[in-house]
């Protein structure tokens, strides 16, 4: 039975807390039973630990299918944009709205009988303006796009690398094996 | 400790978004964690290899239910567990006639001398196989996959108790069939 003043194996994992952890460090300085428990602790875990993690025999990956795919519209939505678009689309909607309700009704007849040619002007002004809006939007969908497809870009190259470190770990060790194969006593084979 | 450029919450946000590349870098993340916590609890290879797929598979499937997006891996060992569960479920009346067999797994014929490495990574594996499957599992999450209590009570959904006491015995056992090891020592 351990006369330390917490569970010495909660103390050997470090699930203590720091004061805890501090109050069995001064103990175990001052008492050998609960260091000779420690260094059994100690000596089983490293025993186990002899046995190495292993390689899987395959690598796990995924490939896209083309139904499950996200399309453009969807895509587009997830993306940074989304936000951009909504209160665009907001924001046109109150001007309407705002526009609708407070329009004079006496002045709309007076424009309809004495002004025929004035909306022509006005309608070339609303799809030029629609026109740029449409572009600003474009653009910045295209950036938000192209972000994105950089940061994949950058994902594949560090999965690339992480392929190439396995591979070389894999290389050093059969070349480790192979010096030691030619290193043993050649009189013990057949 | 590897230098993560994209953290593995940017990959899980962008996997939810329907990227497969992304999820592809996430599973390279974790494939050698996941098949080895298999193969050490069902012992085949292939078995342990099949099983990493699907417990990769159903993660995709259901990484839009994961709350908690730092806890990805305990969430990732939960799905593990009840993967190999059912599979050991299945297969238990085979494993329980093979469980019975040779008695001193580091042979008799070389007593005395120290053991090489070799040897010791066998008898381990051996010790291992004689504690019950909750104690080796605790014993794999704690010494091989580094977990804390917290999140190895989230993974095997019990309470942090239950693990300590599989923890401690499987230590107990443990150091008592290793204790030849020690004396002998390794080359």
């Amino acid at each position: 039975m351990s006369c330390s003043p917490y569970d010495l194996r909660d103390y050997f994992f470090g699930e203590l807390a720091r004061d805890e952890q501090r109050s069995v460090d001064s103990h175990v300085k001052t008492c050998t039973a609960c260091r000779e428990e420690l260094d059994e602790l100690r000596l089983t875990q490293s025993t186990l630990l002899i046995v190495r993690d292993e390689e899987p025999p395959r690598r796990i990956a995924f490939v896209s299918d083309k139904i499950f795919e996200p399309n453009w519209w969807q895509r587009l939505w997830s993306s940074g944009a989304r936000l951009g678009f909504a209160s665009a689309a907001m924001l046109s909607a109150a001007i309407a709205l705002h526009a609708w309700v407070s329009r004079p009704a006496a002045a709309l007849a007076v424009q309809i009988a004495a002004a025929a040619p004035a909306p022509v002007i006005d309608v070339q002004r609303v799809i030029a303006a629609s026109e740029a809006r449409q572009k600003a939007e474009f653009e910045k969908a295209l950036a938000a796009e192209r972000q994105q497809w950089e940061l994949e870009h950058k994902a594949s190259l560090v999965r690339m690398q992480q392929y190439v470190e396995v591979l070389q770990k894999q290389m050093n060790v059969m070349l480790l094996t192979s010096a030691r194969n030619a290193a043993a006593p050649s009189g013990e084979a057949p | 400790m590897i230098f993560r450029e994209v953290e593995d919450r940017d990959l899980i946000a962008k996997a939810r978004r329907g990227h497969v590349e992304a999820y592809n870098l996430l599973v390279s993340r974790w494939e050698k964690r996941i098949f080895n916590y298999l193969y050490r609890l069902v012992k085949d290879r292939e078995d342990a290899m099949d099983l990493s797929q699907d417990v990769f598979l159903k993660a995709h499937q259901n990484l839009g239910k994961l709350e908690d997006v730092a806890r990805f891996g305990p969430w990732l060992f939960r799905i593990a567990h009840n993967e190999a569960c059912s599979l050991l479920r299945r297969n238990r009346p085979e494993t329980d006639l093979e469980s019975h067999v040779e008695g001193d797994s580091w042979g008799g014929s070389a007593v005395g001398r120290r053991m090489l490495p070799v040897e010791v990574s066998l008898a381990v594996e051996r010790a291992l196989e004689l504690l019950s499957e909750d104690q080796r599992e605790a014993v794999v999450l704690k010494i091989y996959q580094g977990f804390k209590f917290e999140e190895m009570a989230d993974i095997l959904g019990c309470p942090v108790s239950t693990i300590k006491s599989r923890l401690y015995t499987a230590m107990e056992n443990l150091k008592t069939t290793l204790a030849p090891i020690h004396m002998r020592g390794v080359e």
